[in-house]
């Protein structure tokens, strides 16, 4: 959480590839794209509204590109992403702390891209509201463990075309029902003296959709789960304290219509002070 | 602290009336039900497209309505409307839209489902669908676009002339509906002065099953429990009755014989070594138009694959600077049925259909050839997003119901508006079809006597907004479908021409803004496909159902 009145800005790069995808639950590879590798830049906000209330902003700008055969890569300002979060709960239990977490998120495209263009396009375009509780333990050494679940419901899309088939059927209708979300996971994470390491598990269920068909094309609605791995690393820079380094290695373990993706994420963050009480203090 | 508990409890709920809870689509193309303007008494008479005559196929005549059977039949059917459930109403009301809609939207359905191409071995080989294993992987067919062109227009053309010999037998016999016969069966659909025997919808059940079936046998229960849905509904709505249906039902599954009778009698039995082969013989007459067309060697052998590959048959044309046709597919896939423009079209001979081929498209090696591809580029690198939209709505590639099924689904729209009797209905969608798969057979004629190749295989830089078609460039087929489509559906519904025109122009356009064609490819296919529609539309001025 930030402190009240900090506000923590970023800009994050990241860039996912993959070659293998689940075509439903059968993983291949498709000489007619080679590898797809899709980068993004992120621009991050996150202002302490109080020490307990934190409002968030996300906003990325994605490109997509795939090695072989003749399809067009796609670029684009993707979903604006709008979080509140809440420090609920704060306790001394045994000889660390527990913290518990609600938050709550809308998301929304902020250009008219096509979701129709899988794996190419840059997005689903649907408009989601989500929720998330979060649990942390913090230990007094500095470890700490987070265990969060989120549920995500998407808005309805609309295609370019006026029929499609997905899951078992036709549907004469541009009209896309989008299955919710599920998602949980769990980091284990080091943080002391401005320094920040963290592996972790993070797992998505769509409740729902159709999976990618023999030699099909992936489409929006797929059934997109995937369990990923990952290690994080931040560092707080010691000539400047409020520039923090941020480095991350995702990999897609198991999944099913989607690519088995390695992300390569890094980015800096800077915080602001814009409480009275900092003029005094730094 | 309340208060910003409020002001994040507020934000969520705001956020949550953005999207609304109902987000069911249903995506069925909804139908009222069938109120024809005519019901079209002398359909018996119009002409048929492949039947010799509406008595080819002698029906008995039912009995009076007096009879002790009938009146049993009535019995029944009051029975049954006694204790319809939900379900068997909502078959009633399903079906009431009118056979020939609703099996068009089935149909598409079912392109769309086996529309997917084979997968790659792991040896960089593709397997062949087989209609004699349709369950395997790959499943058979791979309903592409020529394979569904041919689909439509059987399914259509069948249908069609099946309903000219029920309404002649219709109009022979007189019988009157249940519920016009007695007052105690209930009409759940709206009432019609059309005679019952045979009914119009069995015996589109019958004829439309029997063409699905072996165009898509791996869909076999699905299809043969629609079409006794249909059978039963026409019973429960109390339009039909027992006779009737059983006439109807006979009636069409033996026009779709007609058309796809499988056999001059032969079965051969292989040898094993050492011994000869040896036939088990039966005494039929000839096989149907459906197993005589062509379409059996549509596919090609790994020999014409190598042939066309070589560009050994292509004569003079392929001698100077001409670059043939590749496949841009990894690894290289065999090109899409190189012998279909080989498949019998219809009302348009094979020497009419060379006669009707474009000229040739520019040499690849052709100033113009580089304009048109510089344009191609400039397409797909300054895409608007409108372009993009245009591209996509007409791009009907992979898991699509496919440019004609695409033409039929705008067609199911101007039909259901225009208050149609069932048999004038199956003639518009008959017409349509006609028309669409010679656009088909037309268009493949013309690919592959050229073989051109595509325009990124021409500039490896070209990135494409769709999918590259495994096949030679010039013509372009939707521009084809498109063509004739629109001149079609202009002749049936003329104060819509202008919308179709558009529709037509846009389509075509949208393969060149898509980076798969070149502009001579779309407008060549455009006016191909008009002038072969040209056949379809002198039929239909003449077959009687004009007077």
């Amino acid at each position: 959480m930030m402190p009240k009145n900090d506000f923590c800005t970023g800009v994050l790069y990241s860039h996912d590839r993959w070659t293998n995808y689940w075509e439903g639950t059968l993983k291949r590879d498709n000489g007619n794209i080679g590898s797809v590798t899709t980068q993004v830049i992120t621009w991050v906000g996150n202002y302490g509204i109080t020490d307990k209330l934190n409002v968030i902003a996300m906003l990325p700008y994605v490109k997509t590109e795939a090695s072989q055969g003749t399809m067009q890569g796609m670029d684009g300002l993707q979903d604006l992403t709008l979080g509140v979060k809440y420090q609920a709960v704060s306790a001394a239990v045994g000889s660390g702390t527990f913290r518990g977490f609600v938050t709550g998120m809308a998301s929304t495209p902020l250009s008219n891209y096509t979701p129709d263009f899988l794996p190419l396009s840059i997005g689903l375009a649907s408009t989601n509201v989500g929720g998330r509780l979060t649990g942390n333990y913090t230990w007094e050494n500095g470890l700490y463990l987070n265990v969060s679940a989120g549920y995500t419901w998407r808005s309805n899309v609309t295609l370019d075309r006026p029929s499609y088939f997905t899951d078992g059927r036709i549907y004469f209708t541009n009209e896309v029902q989008m299955p919710n979300v599920f998602d949980y996971n769990a980091d284990l994470g080091y943080l002391r003296n401005g320094l920040q390491l963290v592996v972790t598990y993070q797992q998505q269920n769509v409740l729902g959709g159709g999976d990618i068909r023999r030699q099909d094309m992936p489409f929006v609605s797929n059934r997109m789960n995937f369990s990923r791995v990952g290690a994080l690393v931040m560092y707080y820079l010691p000539f400047h304290k409020n520039l923090a380094v941020r480095a991350m290695v995702n990999q897609t373990v198991a999944g099913r219509n989607v690519g088995e993706s390695t992300t390569l994420l890094g980015g800096f963050l800077y915080t602001l002070h814009f409480g009275a009480k900092e003029t005094k203090t730094e | 602290m309340k208060s910003k508990l409020y002001f994040f409890i507020s934000l969520l709920w705001l956020s949550t009336l953005l999207i609304s809870c109902d987000k069911e689509v249903d995506g069925v193309e909804e139908l009222p039900a069938l109120r024809p303007a005519s019901t079209d008494g002398d359909a018996g008479g119009w002409q048929m497209v492949l039947l010799t005559s509406p008595s080819q196929i002698t029906l008995p005549a039912p009995a009076a309505t007096n009879s002790v059977s009938y009146q049993a039949e009535l019995a029944a059917i009051k029975d049954a409307q006694s204790k319809l459930t939900d379900a068997q109403r909502a078959t009633v009301q399903y079906w009431s839209a009118g056979g020939t809609l609703r099996w068009n939207q089935i149909l598409r359905g079912l392109v769309a489902r086996f529309n997917l191409p084979p997968s790659p071995n792991a040896d960089g080989t593709y397997p062949t669908p087989d209609a004699e294993n349709p369950f395997a992987n790959p499943e058979f067919p791979f309903a592409n676009p020529p394979y569904s062109a041919r689909a439509y227009s059987y399914v259509s053309v069948a249908q069609y002339d099946a309903l000219k010999a029920a309404w002649f037998y219709k109009s022979s016999f007189n019988r009157a509906a249940p519920y016009t016969v007695d007052s105690g069966v209930k009409a759940l659909v709206p009432t019609s002065d059309l005679p019952a025997y045979p009914s119009e919808d069995a015996v589109l059940s019958g004829v439309t099953a029997e063409m699905l079936k072996i165009l898509f046998p791996a869909a076999v229960e699905e299809i043969t429990l629609l079409a006794a849905d249909q059978r039963n509904a026409a019973i429960w709505s109390g339009k039909a009755s027992y006779s009737d249906v059983s006439a109807g039902f006979a009636l069409g599954k033996a026009v779709a014989t007609i058309f796809t009778a499988n056999s001059t009698g032969v079965f051969t039995i292989p040898a094993s070594a050492g011994s000869s082969t040896t036939t088990l013989t039966l005494n039929l007459a000839t096989r149907g138009r459906f197993r005589t067309d062509g379409m059996g060697a549509a596919i090609g052998t790994p020999a014409l694959w190598k042939e066309l590959q070589d560009s050994v048959g292509f004569g003079d044309f392929y001698k100077t600077n001409q670059q043939p046709w590749l496949s841009l597919e990894t690894p290289a896939r065999p090109p899409m049925l190189p012998n279909f423009g080989k498949v019998a079209a219809w009302l348009i001979t094979p020497a009419q259909l060379v006669a009707e081929r474009p000229m040739p498209p520019p040499s690849t090696s052709s100033e113009q050839m580089a304009r048109e591809l510089a344009e191609v580029k400039s397409f797909t690198e300054n895409a608007s997003r409108e372009q993009i939209a245009i591209v996509h709505k007409w791009a009907d590639g992979v898991g699509t119901y496919t440019p004609p099924g695409h033409w039929n689904d705008i067609a199911a729209e101007y039909i259901a508006q225009a208050n149609m009797s069932e048999v004038r209905a199956a003639r518009a969608f008959a017409l349509l079809n006609m028309a669409l798969h010679n656009a088909g057979v037309g268009c493949w004629e013309t690919k592959y006597h050229y073989f051109n190749p595509r325009p990124s295989q021409l500039d490896a830089s070209i990135k494409t907004w769709t999918g590259v078609p495994n096949f030679p460039a010039y013509t372009s087929g939707h521009s084809t479908f498109s063509g004739a489509a629109s001149s079609v559906l202009s002749y049936l519904f003329p104060a819509a021409t202008s919308f179709f025109e558009r529709e037509a122009t846009e389509a075509s356009l949208s393969r060149l803004y898509g980076g798969i064609h070149y502009r001579s490819d779309c407008e060549a296919g455009l006016e191909h496909g008009k002038q072969l529609a040209s056949y379809t539309i002198n039929f239909a001025l003449a077959d009687g159902a004009d007077d």
